[in-house]
């Protein structure tokens, strides 16, 4: 394998393909990345066996062939080259790799390609195109609540599945939880999605998946397997193993009949918990909620740290109630909310509680009461 | 095969199998019936591990010819005055134990009466008994049992060495000798007298039991309710042992073992004990005899209370008490740890071989010493958590110490405050117990001068212990926070598992924890603690369960509350390597004197340390 290539845009690949690689890991092969030299360019592949992903750089292919290198030494070197250089990378034997861009010249150890671990997926049983602010939506307004608590392995990620509305349109919705809230949102499926069965992306997938959107244009590609996602972004391709698991009915944690609504100023309500749950020092301290018809007070009693209170202006229709919440989970749910109003949703004070923003049903939180 | 009524000898064979398992228990019974019959001495003679001979001398009340013959009969005892178990005040009881021992050995016994003019001797082998006989001795009993188990080879065969078998006879005769500090026991094999311990308080026993050292490093401890009462002793946290080999509970004066007695021992010590180390406890348990059942258990090592719940309670609350009332005295070895630290450093010091004999004999005329007036921080001889080299050199100082410590009583205390004062101006600070600081050094530790020495002080170690006890205040003030779950929890237990767990739902509530029955087998969990976050429910649960199986305490559910706490006060205190100015240093000595169980951080290491005045006059061969 002999090939140039510009150090911009491998080191823009490499910065995609190295986060997927760990840090310590027992199979040395995995902390190296893949690089084959082809017709078409230089193709770069990183896996941590659960997650691969592919990138292809525009390359000036002298002689084909395969080699792989340290991922995260091989990303440190390039990073440092001056901006706009050439380099060159090419295999002078079996066990070594050699970058050389102007007068750097570096020799890294080389692992054999072909013991490079390869995570075919099968033929796919869905293919369809997501824009990419869709798919970004779906993410961004969930993974707050995805657990990562190990031992209900099948919360540790994003459930995506399709179900048909009232109207007749097929919609998508994407869910998380971790027990002790749960977001959802949905949009229109897109096309050609309709009927895929409920899929668990885990959530290192996830991350890695948003942070390929924010550079992203074109529609994403997906691909599904029975056991394997694949979705293709500007040319860079990952595929990742679902969680095999049953995401449990959280259709019947949503209540439905809460007839006690609270309509606050988000960014108020947020600044005020913010405030207020200061004084709290143990983790987990609730923040009390105490709401009647135009008043909603908020508080914190910590004996030993002082107390605090803050009241708010609110619109409520119900019997004055009293309710404590995670600080935590208010502020995270309430960073989702875009619209100028929250809209809460209660039943008592042991019950579920919806929260949700008031211009826009796509999204829906639910969230469990504190009890102290 | 047709049913047929077995012979009385195989009768008594069978009734010794549960009796007389092994030489020990033959001691046990025998020596339990010395002291019913009120010896004030007792001396046990061992040969080849008991299987040739087991001999129980004492200067009891004796036997007459009559009950001689009848006391080697099954079920006769003396020790019933009618014929009701409720009130048992003697240790034996069933009548049993001479006649099963009779059944598996060749047994003479010689006694006389203290008024009689003559003793009598019967024997009984394999069951079979022969006329009593005139014989002689003072007054008193003596028991012969020989060749143990010739009648019943299997059991012979499950025998373990003769030294093992000493050993577990020589526990069992130290348990009882706890018990009975006032009578003279005595135990000797054909090598050697395994000990002879005089009568005298219980303190004295204590000591020559579980050493000195333990006894210097206790606090007493006693309690009562509703006819109950406990006391005892238990060792400072920072003295600690790697097994739960040292705790002895006596019932009514009855040595009992209870699988339970470690754990509550555990729970009364958690968040003041390193893991994995236990104290040493010696633990009396009084009622009436009517509120403990002692007919459980055919050799009686255990024993039933009518309220167990609360005799649990009350022991747990005795020590709890008694630690935060303790707690801010510290155990360590020092008088151990300087020579051996410093023997290259100080060229002038005694090598600790040459002084070796020397020491030996120091401490031999300190043990004669009465050293009741020691000060508990610095007599403790090094302990087995060392390493076996320095034993010589420390036993060496230990010695040394050990002579001028009645020094260390209250006229002691005034020499050291003249010297202090001639030194640096009396200061108001050095009336405190932990004194006034005088400089930190390293960064890491502060030392200060009291009225009658130097403590060094770790300044995480006990800033880390004072924020964990605010952190505690603040939650037994707010309460345990509970986060309900969305999804409720099922949790798969064994059926027994399921109903301890839901026994306890009450107490498990007030430590965050909501749970509901949920079929047979399992439970619902609906809230958890709050402080535990995203915690592993289903393990939570069965850790807990187990120790409600265990002994009736959700442990599991403490430990992780209190593990929450402590991670939150490790790094919220002031760590090794922050400069603290004299009024800061101050400062955390007086709010550890304030601060409850000060003397251990939260991994149970000790927090501070002291070097009397007289310590340092040691080093430096002032003395």
């Amino acid at each position: 394998m002999r090939v140039t290539v510009e150090r911009n845009a491998l080191l823009k690949a490499l910065g995609h393909v190295q986060s997927v690689v760990e840090r310590r890991t027992t199979v040395p092969i995995l902390s190296n990345v893949l690089m084959q030299a082809g017709e078409e360019g230089l193709k770069l592949t990183a896996t941590d066996l659960d997650m691969e992903v592919v990138e292809e750089v525009a390359a000036n292919v002298l002689e084909g062939g395969a080699g792989t290198a340290p991922a995260h030494l091989l990303h440190d070197i390039v990073r440092k080259l001056p901006d706009g250089s050439q380099l060159s990378i090419e295999q002078p034997d079996e066990g070594r790799v050699a970058v050389i861009s102007g007068r750097s010249r570096f020799m890294l150890p080389a692992l054999p390609p072909e013991d490079f671990p390869d995570l075919a997926a099968g033929e796919p049983s869905h293919e369809f195109a997501i824009p990419v602010d869709d798919l970004a939506f779906f993410i961004e307004r969930t993974k707050f609540a995805i657990s990562t608590e190990e031992t209900r392995y099948y919360l540790n990620g994003i459930y995506f599945h399709t179900l048909e509305r009232e109207d007749g349109s097929v919609a998508m919705r994407a869910v998380a939880t971790d027990g002790h809230r749960l977001a959802r949102a949905e949009l229109p499926a897109p096309e050609g999605a309709a009927g895929m069965p409920g899929i668990i992306v885990p959530r290192k997938a996830v991350l890695e998946l948003l942070r390929l959107l924010d550079a992203a244009e074109e529609d994403v590609q997906v691909a599904l397997t029975q056991s394997k996602i694949r979705f293709a972004i500007d040319g860079v391709v990952l595929t990742t193993k679902l969680i095999d698991g049953n995401f449990p009915d959280y259709e019947r944690v949503i209540p439905i009949d809460n007839d006690k609504r609270l309509e606050v100023d988000t960014r108020l309500f947020a600044q005020a918990v913010d405030r207020v749950s200061t004084v709290s020092s143990e983790k987990g301290r609730a923040v009390k909620l105490s709401i009647e018809s135009e008043r909603l007070v908020l508080s914190v009693n910590n004996p030993e740290a002082g107390s605090a209170e803050e009241e708010l202006s609110c619109h409520y229709e119900g019997e004055p109630l009293e309710i404590g919440f995670n600080a935590r989970y208010l502020l995270e749910i309430a960073a989702q909310i875009e619209s100028a109003t929250t809209v809460f949703l209660f039943s008592d004070a042991a019950s579920p509680t919806i929260m949700r923003d008031s211009d826009d049903d796509r999204t829906i939180y639910v969230l469990m009461p504190m009890r102290v | 095969m047709a049913i047929r009524r077995l012979p009385e000898t195989l009768i008594n064979r069978i009734a010794a199998g549960e009796v007389v398992e092994r030489p020990a228990s033959v001691v046990k019974e025998l020596v339990e019936n010395a002291l019913d019959a009120g010896a004030g001495e007792v001396e046990t003679i061992f040969r080849d591990g008991g299987r040739s001979l087991i001999e129980v001398r004492d200067d009891g009340c004796g036997m007459t010819r009559e009950d001689l013959a009848l006391a080697v009969e099954r079920h006769a005892t003396s020790k019933l005055d009618d014929d009701s178990l409720v009130r048992i005040i003697t240790l034996g009881f069933r009548g049993e134990a001479l006649a099963s021992i009779a059944a598996v050995a060749r047994l003479a016994i010689i006694s006389r009466r203290q008024e009689a003019d003559t003793a009598w001797e019967i024997r009984v082998e394999a069951g079979r008994k022969e006329e009593p006989r005139p014989a002689a001795r003072a007054p008193g009993t003596t028991v012969s049992v020989r060749d143990l188990f010739f009648a019943t080879p299997a059991r012979l065969k499950f025998l373990r060495s003769a030294r093992a078998e000493t050993m577990e006879a020589a526990r069992v005769l130290r348990r009882l000798a706890l018990a009975h500090p006032d009578v003279a026991f005595r135990f000797v094999t054909e090598a050697r007298a395994v000990f002879s311990l005089a009568p005298g308080t219980e303190e004295a026993r204590i000591a020559a039991i579980l050493g000195r050292a333990f006894l210097d490093n206790a606090f007493a401890f006693a309690a009562e309710r509703e006819g109950y009462s406990v006391r005892g002793w238990g060792s400072l946290p920072t003295f600690s042992r790697g097994q739960p080999d040292q705790q002895y509970l006596f019932v009514n004066g009855r040595p009992v073992t209870d699988r339970q007695l470690s754990g509550l021992v555990r729970a009364a010590y958690s968040d003041v004990l390193e893991k994995g180390r236990h104290p040493s406890v010696v633990l009396h348990i009084a009622c009436a005899p009517e509120l403990v059942d002692v007919n459980v258990h055919p050799a009686k090592r255990e024993v039933r209370f009518r309220q167990p719940a609360l005799v649990r309670s009350l022991i747990i609350n005795a020590l709890r008490e008694a630690i935060a009332r303790e707690g801010q005295r510290t155990a360590m070895p020092v008088r151990g740890m300087v020579p051996a630290g410093d023997d290259n450093k100080l060229p002038h010091q005694e090598k600790p071989a040459a002084g070796a004999a020397f020491a030996d004999r120091l401490s031999q005329e300190a043990a004669r010493l009465s050293l009741a007036a020691q000060a508990p921080l610095m007599d403790l001889p090094p302990q087995g958590r060392h390493s076996a080299g320095l034993a010589e050199s420390k036993t060496a100082f230990a010695g040394v110490a050990d002579v001028s410590a009645p020094d260390l009583s209250p006229a002691g205390l005034d020499a050291g405050a003249d010297a202090g004062a001639a030194e640096t101006g009396a200061e108001a600070a050095e009336n405190h117990p932990l004194g006034a600081a005088l400089a930190q050094v390293h960064g890491t530790y502060i030392i200060a001068q009291t009225q009658d020495g130097i403590v060094i002080v770790d300044q995480h170690a006990a800033h880390e212990r004072i924020v964990l006890e605010r952190l505690k205040r603040e939650r037994a003030a707010g309460g345990i926070s509970r986060q309900g779950l969305l999804i409720p929890e099922v949790v798969e237990l064994d059926a027994d598992s399921a109903d301890a767990v839901l026994a306890h739902a009450e107490m498990l509530a007030d430590l965050g924890l909501v749970v509901e029955p949920f079929g047979p087998g399992a439970v619902l969990v609906r809230e958890v603690p709050a402080a535990l976050g995203h915690c592993d429910v289903a393990g939570l649960v069965r850790d807990v369960a187990a120790d409600l199986i265990a002994h009736d305490l959700p442990q599991a559910l403490q430990e992780r509350l209190e593990h929450v706490l402590a991670t939150f006060a490790c790094h919220h205190s002031v760590r090794a390597g922050r400069f603290l100015t004299r009024e800061e240093m101050d400062a955390l000595l007086r709010e550890m004197e304030r601060t409850p169980r000060s003397g251990q951080c939260n991994h149970g290491r000790p927090t501070w340390v002291k070097l009397t005045l007289a310590d340092l006059e040691r080093l430096f061969k002032r003395a």
